[in-house]
C-alpha cells in the first residue's frame, strides 16, 4: 500500500471533520427520538413511546405530502417530458427564452413565489383553502429540474438520426414520440421523476407560506413539532422524515450510477471479427422497385443557401444509382427529398412510379433507408429493431416473426437477434440496419453513406456484399457516397454532383473513361493533363510532338484554340528508345510491386503520374519517353476543363 | 405555382407539432409563475411604488436586515466554497475504503428542508445540544450558539457543504490528469500545479456553485424560522411583514428586492461562467 503524506491526511482530516459536522446532529436526532429521556439520552432506555405519538399526532401530513409528491410528479412528467423534448428539438429564440425563464423559480426566493400566489389566486378561495394550491407551488418549484434532466438526456442521444430512422420506417409522429424519444431518454426521465418527487416532499418554504391549517405537508409538521419545544417530538418525528428521504436518495444514487455504467458499456461494443458473408442464398426477386423520378428539384435552405439547383433524374425500377460527389455538393439533399425528409422548392417534383408523392412525408412513402449513423433504436434489441417498421404498418405476429426470420437468415445474424444494439460491433449493426430496411419491402431503398464509419478492410468485403443484395433483390436503390470506388462497384448508373449540380450521370465505365469535363475526370481516380494547341486536325503538344486529332478533336473546334488532353497513368506506355509521344524527367518513383508509380516533369513544365512496369527501375533526374494509346486520350476545351 | 406556406415547412420536422408539446409548459409557467410576479410587482406599484422601494432600503430596519442577510450569505459562501474545494477535490482524485461512504454521508443533507436544517443546528448548538454539553463538562460554562448569528451561520453552512461538494467533485473528475503530468514534467511544484493548474479548471465550478450557495442563502427560509433568532434575515422580515404587520406592499417589495437580488447572481454567474469556459476551450 502506498503511504500517504501529510497533504493526504490533512485533507482526510478535513473531509471526515466536514462528514462530522453533516451527520452527528442526525445520529443524535436518531437517539434522541428513541430514547425515553431526550435530556439524558440513550442512557435513560430506548422507547418507541414518541414515533407512537408523533404518528398519531402527525401522520395526516406525511399522507398528505406523499400525496402532493405523487401528483407533482405526475404534472411533472406531463408537462415537462414534452416540454423538454421542445427545448432540445427547436433551436430558436423561444426556447432560448424559455430556458432563461425555466432558470428563474430556481433563482427566485420559494418566498417570494409564494407571495405572488397568495396575491394573485388568494381570492379563490376553495383554491386557496385546498391542496391544489400547494400543488401549484411545487410544480414551479420542481418543473425546472425535470425538464433539465430529461433535456441533458434528450440532448446526448441522436434524436434527429433515431426519429429519421423510425419515420422511415412508417411511424407518425406520436409513435415516433412514444417509441424512440422517450424510451431513450428513460434515464433522464427516471432520475428527474426521483428527484422531482424528493423535492415535493422536502419543500417547506412555500408550503409554509401556502398552506392552511388543514393542508399541512410534512415538513409544515416538522416545523410544527420543533416549535412545540418538545426535543422528544421533533427527534422522533426527524426520524420519520429521514425513513422516508433515505430510499429516495439511494434510489436516486443508484440510478446515476447505472446510467453511468450504461454510457460506458455502450462505448466497449465489441468490435472484433466478422461473421460469414450475407445474402448467399435469395433465390426470388423481391421485385417491389419503382422507377423514381425527379423533376426540376432544387433546394434553398431557410438560411439562403442553395444547396441544389433544380434538376431532373431518373432513376429505372431496379436500378442502383450511385450519387457521387465530395461533402457539400448536394447528394444527400438529392437522397433526403427523395426519402422525404427535405420539400424540394416550390415546382419540383418526385414522382415513385406514377405516384407524386412529393407532399407525401417519409413515414408514409413506404421507402427503406440506411443512415450513416445507422439510426438503430438503442432501446430495442436485434429483432426488435427488424420488426418495428411492420409492426408499425400492423403486421399481425406470425408474419412479423416470419420476416424477421427471414430477414435474420439473409443477413446471417441469426445468433444476434435478441442482443442489444450496444453489443454490436460496427459491420453488424451495418447489417441490422440493412435489414431493417429491407424488411418492410420498401418501394425503394435509400442508403446514405453506409459504409463510412467502417474500417477499410471491413469496407470492401461489405461493399460486395451490399453490391450482391442490391442485384438479387432487383431493388430500386439510390446509394450516397464520396468513395469512388465504391460508386464504381456499386452503381449502374452513378450520378456525380458537384455544388448542387450534376457534373456528369452515366454507367460507371462512361464515367472514367469517357469524363465530360476535369471535375469528374480529377474526382474519379488520377488522372494527367496537358496543355495542347489544335492545329488543324492535329494537336500540338507539349514537347513538340503532334498528333492526329481524328475521334480526339470534337467538330467545330476553332482552329489554334487551346484544349486539354486528358489520360490515365495506366494508359501510358514506357517508349525504350526514345521516340515516345511525350518525354519528361522523372521527379520520383515509388515502387509499388506490380508497377512503378512515377511522377514525371514535362517540357512545359506541367507534372504527370504515370504508371510502369515493376520489373524496370527508373532514377531521378533522367529522362524518360512514353506514349499514350490514341483511344486513351480524351480532349476538353478550357472551359470545359474547370 | 404559388409558395403557400406548407411548401415551406419541411414534412418531416413537425414543427408546428413540436412547437405544441412546449405549450402545456408554458401555460404552467405563465398561470403560476409569470402571473404571480407580476401581480408582485403591480402591488408594490400600488402601494407607493418607487418611494416604497426607497423605504425600504433607507429605513434601518430594513435596510439592516438587508445587511446582514447579504453579509451572513457571503461568509457563508466563502467558508463553504474553501472547504467544499479541498474535500471535493480530494474526494474525486483520491481513492481509499470507505470513500462511497463518506460520498454519501456528504451528500446526504441536499434533500434536507431548510426546518430539519435548523433542529439538525439546535441539536449541534442549542440549550441542550452537544456542544453545550461538551464545553460544561470541559469548563463549566455552557455555550450556546444556536440562536444567535453563529448559528444562523452554521446552519446555512449546513445546507451548503453538500451542494457546494457535488459541484467540485463533478468538475474535478473532468480535470485532464494529462495537464497536471505536463505541468509537473515541467518542473512545477505541487503547490503550483495547485495554482496553475487544478483552481483554473476547477473556476467554472467555484462560480456557479458559489452563486447557487449565495442564492440559496439569501432566500433560506425555513433554518431561519426554526431556530428565531433575534436576528432577522429578509426572508424572515418578509415573512413578519406579510403576516404579523399585514404589511403586504412593504413584503412584496422587499421580495422583487430580494428575488433580483439572487436572479442577478445566477445571472452574472452564468455569463462569467459561460465566458471562462469558452476561454478555456479556445
Amino acid at each position: 500500500m502506498k503511504k500517504h503524506g501529510m497533504l493526504f491526511n490533512a485533507q482526510l482530516i478535513l473531509t471526515l471533520a466536514c462528514c462530522a459536522f453533516l451527520i452527528i446532529p442526525i445520529c443524535q436526532s436518531v437517539l434522541t427520538g428513541l430514547s425515553t429521556n431526550a435530556f439524558k439520552g440513550v442512557s435513560s432506555g430506548l422507547t418507541l413511546r414518541w414515533v407512537d405519538e408523533v404518528w398519531t399526532l402527525y401522520s395526516d401530513t406525511i399522507f398528505r405530502s406523499l400525496f402532493i409528491g405523487l401528483a407533482c410528479l405526475a404534472v411533472c412528467l406531463a408537462v415537462g417530458v414534452p416540454a423538454a423534448y421542445f427545448m432540445v428539438r427547436m433551436k430558436n429564440r423561444w426556447t432560448k427564452m424559455l430556458e432563461e425563464l425555466l432558470v428563474l423559480p430556481l433563482a427566485i426566493p420559494g418566498l417570494a413565489i409564494a407571495l405572488g400566489i397568495l396575491l394573485c389566486y388568494g381570492g379563490f378561495t376553495e383554491f386557496r383553502m385546498s391542496w391544489l394550491i400547494i400543488l401549484a407551488g411545487h410544480v414551479i418549484f420542481c418543473l425546472p429540474f425535470m425538464v433539465r434532466s430529461v433535456a441533458a438526456v434528450m440532448a446526448m442521444v441522436d434524436l434527429d438520426g433515431l426519429e429519421e430512422g423510425a419515420a422511415s420506417l412508417g411511424a407518425g409522429f406520436a409513435r415516433r414520440f412514444m417509441n424512440v424519444v422517450v424510451p431513450n431518454a428513460m434515464p433522464g426521465i427516471v432520475s428527474g421523476a426521483l428527484m422531482v418527487f424528493t423535492l415535493s416532499v422536502g419543500e417547506f418554504n412555500l408550503t409554509w407560506m401556502l398552506h392552511t391549517p388543514m393542508t399541512k405537508t410534512l415538513p409544515v409538521g416538522l416545523a410544527d413539532s420543533y416549535a412545540s419545544m418538545r426535543l422528544e417530538i421533533g427527534s422522533a418525528y426527524t426520524i420519520f422524515f429521514f425513513a422516508l428521504i433515505i430510499p429516495l436518495l439511494t434510489a436516486m444514487q443508484w440510478v446515476g450510477s447505472r446510467s453511468i455504467a450504461n454510457v460506458s458499456a455502450a462505448q466497449n461494443a465489441d468490435d472484433s471479427m466478422e461473421e460469414q458473408t450475407m445474402t448467399t442464398d435469395i433465390r426470388r426477386h423481391e421485385g417491389r422497385g419503382v422507377p423514381v423520378r425527379l423533376r426540376d428539384c432544387g433546394k434553398t435552405f431557410p438560411d439562403g443557401t442553395l444547396a441544389l439547383k433544380p434538376f431532373d433524374l431518373t432513376i429505372e425500377a431496379g436500378q442502383t444509382v450511385v450519387l457521387l460527389g465530395p461533402s457539400g455538393c448536394g447528394k444527400t439533399t438529392t437522397l433526403r427529398i427523395i426519402a422525404g425528409l427535405e420539400t424540394p422548392d416550390a415546382g419540383g417534383r418526385v414522382f415513385f412510379g406514377d405516384d407524386d408523392v412529393t407532399g407525401v412525408p417519409i413515414e408514409k412513402r413506404n421507402v427503406g433507408m440506411v443512415f450513416q449513423s445507422y439510426a438503430l433504436f438503442p432501446n430495442m434489441t436485434v429483432a426488435r429493431n427488424i420488426e418495428y417498421g411492420l409492426r408499425v404498418r400492423g403486421d399481425d405476429d406470425a408474419r412479423r416473426t416470419g420476416r424477421v426470420r427471414e430477414m435474420l437468415r439473409m443477413m446471417r445474424i441469426e445468433h444476434l437477434a435478441d442482443r442489444r444494439i450496444s453489443q454490436l460491433s460496427g459491420g453488424q449493426r451495418q447489417r441490422v440496419a440493412l435489414a431493417r430496411a429491407i424488411a418492410v419491402r420498401p418501394r425503394v431503398l435509400l442508403l446514405d453513406e453506409p459504409l463510412t464509419a467502417l474500417d477499410a478492410k471491413l469496407r470492401d468485403s461489405l461493399r460486395e456484399e451490399i453490391d450482391t443484395l442490391l442485384k438479387r433483390l432487383g431493388i430500386t436503390a439510390v446509394y450516397v457516397t464520396h468513395d469512388q470506388s465504391e460508386a464504381m462497384a456499386l452503381g449502374d448508373v452513378v450520378v456525380v454532383m458537384k455544388n448542387g449540380e450534376v457534373a456528369q450521370q452515366g454507367s460507371p465505365r462512361d464515367i472514367y473513361f469517357k469524363p465530360e469535363n476535369g471535375f469528374v475526370a480529377d474526382f474519379i481516380g488520377t488522372v494527367n493533363t496537358v496543355q495542347c494547341k489544335v492545329n488543324g486536325d492535329r494537336l500540338l503538344l507539349p514537347g513538340g510532338r503532334e498528333l492526329s486529332g481524328d475521334s480526339i478533336i470534337p467538330p467545330k473546334t476553332p482552329e489554334g484554340s487551346r484544349a486539354i488532353l486528358l489520360f490515365r497513368p495506366e494508359a501510358a506506355e514506357m517508349n525504350s528508345d526514345g521516340h515516345g509521344l511525350l518525354r519528361g524527367e522523372v521527379l520520383s518513383s515509388c515502387f509499388l510491386g506490380d508497377r512503378n508509380r512515377l511522377r514525371v516533369r514535362l517540357p512545359d513544365d506541367s507534372i504527370c503520374t504515370l504508371d510502369a512496369p515493376g520489373r524496370q527501375s527508373f532514377h531521378t533526374g533522367k529522362t524518360v519517353s512514353f506514349d499514350v494509346p490514341h483511344h486513351s486520350f480524351r480532349l476538353l476545351s478550357e472551359e470545359e476543363s474547370c | 405555382m404559388p409558395r403557400s406556406a406548407k411548401d415551406q415547412t419541411m414534412p418531416f420536422t413537425n414543427k408546428r407539432r413540436a412547437a405544441l408539446m412546449g405549450l402545456p409548459m408554458g401555460a404552467v409557467l405563465l398561470a403560476f409563475f409569470l402571473l404571480p410576479m407580476a401581480r408582485l410587482i403591480l402591488e408594490t406599484g400600488s402601494e407607493g411604488g418607487l418611494r416604497l422601494y426607497w423605504d425600504a432600503l433607507t429605513s434601518a430596519r430594513y435596510a439592516t436586515s438587508l445587511f446582514y442577510t447579504t453579509a451572513l450569505s457571503a461568509a457563508v459562501t466563502l467558508v463553504s466554497l474553501a472547504l467544499s474545494g479541498v474535500v471535493g477535490v480530494f474526494l474525486a482524485r483520491n481513492t481509499f475504503p470507505g470513500k462511497r461512504l463518506l460520498v454519501s454521508m456528504l451528500t446526504f443533507p441536499l434533500a434536507f428542508p431548510g426546518v430539519v436544517v435548523g433542529f439538525m443546528v439546535i441539536l449541534w448548538a442549542g440549550r441542550q445540544g452537544l456542544l453545550g454539553q461538551l464545553t460544561k463538562a470541559l469548563t463549566g460554562d455552557k455555550i450556546v450558539l444556536a440562536y444567535s448569528m453563529t448559528g444562523l451561520f452554521l446552519g446555512y453552512l449546513y445546507f451548503s457543504i453538500p451542494r457546494v461538494v457535488t459541484a467540485v467533485m463533478a468538475a474535478a473528475k473532468k480535470i485532464d490528469r494529462e495537464l497536471e503530468e505536463a505541468a509537473r514534467s515541467l518542473g512545477a511544484s505541487p503547490r503550483l500545479v495547485i495554482r496553475d493548474v487544478i483552481i483554473p479548471a476547477l473556476t467554472p465550478a467555484f462560480i456557479s456553485s458559489g452563486a447557487i450557495c449565495f442564492a440559496t442563502s439569501m432566500g433560506a427560509f425555513g433554518t431561519a424560522f426554526t431556530l428565531a433568532t433575534n436576528i432577522d434575515v429578509l426572508p424572515i422580515t418578509i415573512y413578519t411583514e406579510f403576516t404579523l404587520s399585514a404589511n403586504i406592499g412593504m413584503a412584496a417589495c422587499l421580495s422583487v428586492i430580494l428575488g433580483t437580488i439572487t436572479w442577478a447572481t445566477l445571472f452574472a454567474a452564468r455569463i462569467v461562467a459561460r465566458e471562462d469556459s469558452i476561454g478555456a476551450a479556445g
